[in-house]
């Protein structure tokens, strides 16, 4: 009794570090963005101040909204996670299914390409971008965007895929459901949950994207994480606005997250309910 | 439409790359059977089965069922139901979907599903768990409902692979019975693939028996019991196995060592042969081969008794009223219609 207390509170005391640390930049950005410029900079760091609404008004409706840049994030980001599952989910699932000869090598290839430093592409990637004129436009984005989405959402996918029997399939194929419709009912609400993880990721990943949005974007495409870099200039840094514009950024990606979580859950749970159809 | 389910199989062949899994596969079953594919695992039986069903393509030969020659159709189409070993349910579907399924698929009215389903349901006393989600069943009951959605569409031929074989065995011989009770009121013709001899022996009408990608046997359970094709065959078929002797045979006569046993087969000549006698058919008594009593198993009702013979341990099955002990020297016997005689070299059986 007395040890399960004490491992439950150590348990608690270490998950307690954990929060703190994750949550305190989100906490100090909150805070941060209803200060006043002026209560940002005053040291010591003030507790109690009058917030403001102030710096989010600026934010999004005043001289320098977000809005626009919201909405070019939106678009690269929801392009990039459409056309990236269209491709990745039959991708995935036929590198789960086909015993093709080069699975393995693919595997690692699909590997290797997320251990590429994305700096070292930014140069070739201009240039090609330059060639065919889809600089600052939102199919150069998607596309390069997809150049690390793509293969990343199969390598994740195609381990959902495997986990489902073939034996599953072939009860529907049995069942007169055909090859689509055994995939469609049977196999691919069976990774509801892996789709949801997958979207996140390269949702979040388009979303949070600053490095290649600095370089390939410009006047048309300019996202929100390239927007929030101009609070920062070599007079001054506006911390409220920057503050306020992260937090106004994180929004849909946190609704995003809280609506795919139930499905995440659910995913997780389907597999692990005692038997369940499943070997 | 005529749902008569005749099965004919001509020359089946199946290849995984170089290894060959099936040698040209012979079989006919007749509407209405229950035929058992019983065999060691890897032998082939499941590789024909999913033939049948169309989840594996042939290498050569063909299936036909009804006279057509369905070789190259789709699963889907060939009008047959499956009952998986794991029972493949749809887990994110309830009971009612997934027996549903398979009508739903081919766009059958909502009332016609319904009042299908609740038969079915019934038919094997799961009625009451329609709500419930195949998580949340017994073993059991997930092999009910993977009945169910078997006979539910009424196919013209059931294929069942190993459907009791996770069961635990209390539940595996009242399910046993069921499902014979079951396929003779449906009438439809089942093929039943068993790696348990017993099984196919106690619910088949008539059963295949497969070794190394083979049919060494086809008959009635009785007739492969009584009369084995094969030396393996004989020592696969009954529990336990029949015991294998390397003897001498001359005009009717077999020597086991110096010791001569009639037998019943008219062969003339002289060869090498192996002996095979039931446990069951080995008599202790006041004539025949001298053998030392190596071990007593106590089965309740019989004792299982080890005879040395040379190097050989000669298993017998006799009653509990023995009157000798471990380290007893008894003599044993056998009627002559019992001992069957396999050629030494082909395995073969020699007597009619």
């Amino acid at each position: 009794m007395k040890r399960g207390a004490i491992a439950n509170a150590a348990l608690i005391g270490v998950a307690g570090i954990f929060l703190t640390v994750w949550t305190f930049p989100v906490l100090w950005a909150l805070l941060t963005s209803f200060k006043t410029e002026r209560d940002v900079l005053a040291y010591p760091p003030t507790l109690f101040f009058t917030p403001t609404l102030g710096n989010y008004a600026d934010v999004l409706f005043g001289a320098t909204t977000i809005l626009p840049n919201l909405i070019s994030s939106f678009i690269v980001s929801t392009l990039t996670t459409i056309v990236t599952m269209g491709l990745a989910i039959p991708a995935a699932y036929a590198l789960a299914r086909l015993n093709l000869p080069a699975r393995r090598a693919g595997g690692f290839y699909i590997l290797a390409t997320q251990m590429l430093p994305p700096v070292g592409l930014i140069i070739p990637y201009f240039l090609f971008l330059q060639k065919i004129g889809w600089l600052d436009s939102y199919k150069g984005m998607t596309l390069i965007y997809l150049t690390f989405s793509l293969p990343f959402a199969i390598w994740l996918l195609v381990s959902y895929f495997e986990d489902i029997p073939r034996e599953m399939e072939e009860a529907a194929l049995i069942d007169r459901a055909g090859r689509l419709r055994a995939f469609l009912y049977i196999v691919l609400p069976q990774v509801s949950g892996g789709l949801a993880v997958t979207v996140i990721f390269v949702f979040l990943n388009a979303w949070n994207e600053f490095l290649f949005a600095v370089v390939l974007g410009g006047n048309n495409v300019r996202q929100v994480t390239v927007a929030m870099f101009n609070f920062i200039s070599v007079e001054q840094t506006m911390w409220a606005k920057l503050a306020a514009a992260a937090i106004v950024t994180m929004a849909p990606v946190l609704l995003l997250g809280l609506f795919a979580q139930r499905h995440i859950v659910k995913g997780l749970t389907v597999g692990a309910v005692k038997g369940g159809g499943r070997r | 439409m005529s749902k008569a389910g005749r099965v004919s199989l001509k020359s089946i062949v199946k290849q995984h790359g170089a290894f060959t899994a099936l040698h040209g596969i012979d079989l006919d079953i007749e509407p209405g059977e229950f035929f058992a594919l019983l065999g060691p695992s890897g032998s082939g039986k499941t590789t024909t089965l999913r033939i049948v069903a169309g989840l594996e393509e042939t290498s050569g030969g063909s299936v036909f069922i009804d006279g057509d020659d369905l070789t190259h159709t789709e699963p889907g189409d060939r009008d047959v139901a499956m009952v998986f070993q794991s029972y493949a349910l749809y887990p994110h579907m309830n009971v009612f979907r997934n027996i549903a399924f398979p009508m739903q698929m081919v766009g059958t009215g909502k009332g016609e599903i319904d009042a299908a389903v609740r038969e079915a349901a019934r038919k094997v006393h799961i009625d009451h768990l329609l709500d419930r989600k195949p998580g949340q069943l017994s073993g059991g009951q997930q092999q009910r409902v993977a009945l169910a959605r078997a006979i539910v569409r009424k196919p013209r031929l059931f294929l069942l692979d190993e459907p009791l074989s996770n069961l635990d065995a209390k539940l595996r011989l009242e399910t046993r019975g069921e499902l014979k009770k079951l396929q003779r009121s449906l009438g439809v013709t089942t093929i039943y693939v068993t790696h348990d001899q017993e099984e196919a022996m106690t619910i088949a009408d008539r059963m295949a028996v497969f070794m190394e990608g083979r049919i060494v046997q086809v008959g009635t359970p009785k007739s492969v019991f009584d009369r084995p094709a094969t030396a393996e065959v004989a020592n696969f078929i009954g529990s336990p196995p029949m015991n294998l002797i390397n003897a001498s045979y001359r005009d009717g006569v077999v020597n086991i060592g110096a010791y001569a046993m009639p037998s019943d087969c008219k062969l003339l000549g002289h060869l090498d042969v192996v002996v095979g006698i039931r446990p069951s058919a080995i008599r202790l008594g006041s004539t025949g081969i001298p053998a030392r009593i190596d071990l007593i198993e106590n089965l309740g009702d019989a004792l299982l008794v080890d005879l040395r013979l040379g190097d050989d341990i000669i298993r017998a099955k006799v009653g509990a009223d023995l009157q000798a002990a471990e380290g007893d020297t008894v003599l044993f016997s056998a009627e002559p219609a019992h001992i069957h005689l396999f050629a030494a070299d082909t395995r073969q059986r020699l007597n009619a």
